[in-house]
């Protein structure tokens, strides 16, 4: 770890700031989509209290977006285009959020394996040698701490409920997983800079293993494919390590979300 | 710097009827000649009060006196909790039938 705390971002070396703040793009760019594809669930939800659930995830979700976008002004970007005047294919987001889920079985795989998935890279970052990340990384992960239990609780019900829910999860975590154990990158490739810098506390091997611990129970209670670290194929060649997306993973959200998601048709509106 | 935080008593919550110093919001006030410092936390991180609260302090610790100048520091650390809601503020809560 290092030995001392950056408190600006001008402090870190040109090489490590520049991963920063493409982590830091990464972070708000997945939390931004999050919160959208929770939000589109509010009034989808199987039930009441899980409508208001995704509400105040993608409530979450957005806070989180901001204090994260709001943190590439001390790299000297220009947040305003960052949020509002971006194409689609500069977005940063996970491959797992391009587009909206098919079902519930999808947002169920979006709260218990993509969110986690978040969480687990913001836990290693709790200790991050850069002051300003550190500083904001205790409030996100108290808050995403209700994420997980609301995700893995949905899990658990598809794991007791029919044999054809069961497969429903198991469908959705079998095409989740092998982006997500990508995305967080090869082993020597950004992730080491980040790690040798004091940055992140693991290198992304140990993330991965980090990841699957925690989701473990919920894929071995739905068979999805057990043991998972062997069973997933890790799909990294070609992987872009700016976008954090595999080799063909397509482009990214479409316009059409991204437009719903800068809410460019109510920028007249917008005060700061 | 008792002024400044007795100010800071007359800006309320603007969802709770109790005021942003006993709900724990505010970490630190300095005052460098003319210009305030208010180190302002929120509840949490999508609060969507944030603008309100942030008028509000400005407005009211403009009317004190040799004030021309308030500088707000949004800062997360330490989060806050519930921990951080002063005594006061907990029986006024508990008045409305709100558990802290």
């Amino acid at each position: 770890m290092a030995t001392t705390l950056a408190g600006s971002a001008a402090d870190l070396r040109a090489d490590v700031r520049e991963a920063v703040r493409d982590l830091v793009l990464v972070l708000a760019d997945s939390k931004r989509l999050l919160g959208f594809r929770y939000g589109a669930w509010i009034l989808g939800a199987p039930e009441l209290e899980t409508g208001i659930a995704c509400a105040s995830m993608a409530q979450d979700e957005w806070g989180h977006a901001r204090l994260m976008y709001a943190l590439l002004k001390d790299f000297d970007e220009d947040v305003d285009r960052l949020e509002h005047a971006r194409p689609p294919r500069e977005y940063r987001s996970m491959e797992v959020l391009d587009r909206e889920p098919d079902d519930w079985a999808g947002v169920v795989g979006l709260n218990a394996l993509a969110d986690t998935a978040l969480s687990v890279q913001l836990a290693a970052l709790q200790r991050c040698g850069y002051l300003p990340l550190r500083q904001r990384v205790e409030k996100l992960l108290a808050e995403e701490q209700y994420h997980r239990a609301h995700g893995m609780a949905w899990a658990r019900r598809y794991a007791a409920a029919t044999p054809a829910a069961r497969e429903a999860f198991a469908s959705v975590a079998r095409a989740t997983l092998p982006p997500l154990l990508a995305w967080f990158g090869p082993q020597d490739g950004r992730g080491a800079l980040l790690a040798n810098a004091g940055i992140c506390e693991s290198a992304p091997d140990e993330l991965r293993r980090g990841f699957l611990a925690l989701v473990a129970p919920v894929l071995e209670a739905t068979a999805v494919a057990w043991p998972v670290a062997e069973a997933v194929p890790l799909e990294l060649d070609g992987f872009d390590e700016v976008r954090r997306r595999r080799a063909g993973a397509g482009e990214g959200p479409d316009a059409e979300t991204i437009t719903r998601v800068r809410g460019d048709r109510n920028r007249d509106f917008l005060l700061e | 710097m008792a002024g400044l935080w007795a100010a800071l008593r007359d800006v309320m919550d603007p969802e709770f009827p109790i005021t942003i110093v006993d709900l724990g919001l505010i970490y630190d006030v300095r005052r460098r000649g003319d210009v305030v410092e208010v180190d302002l936390t929120f509840t949490a991180t999508a609060c969507p009060c944030m603008d309100f609260i942030r008028e509000d302090i400005r407005e009211r610790l403009l009317r004190e006196d040799g004030v021309g100048e308030v500088r707000i520091l949004e800062v997360w650390s330490p989060p806050w909790t519930r921990a951080r809601i002063s005594a006061e503020g907990r029986a006024v809560l508990r008045k409305h039938g709100v558990a802290a």
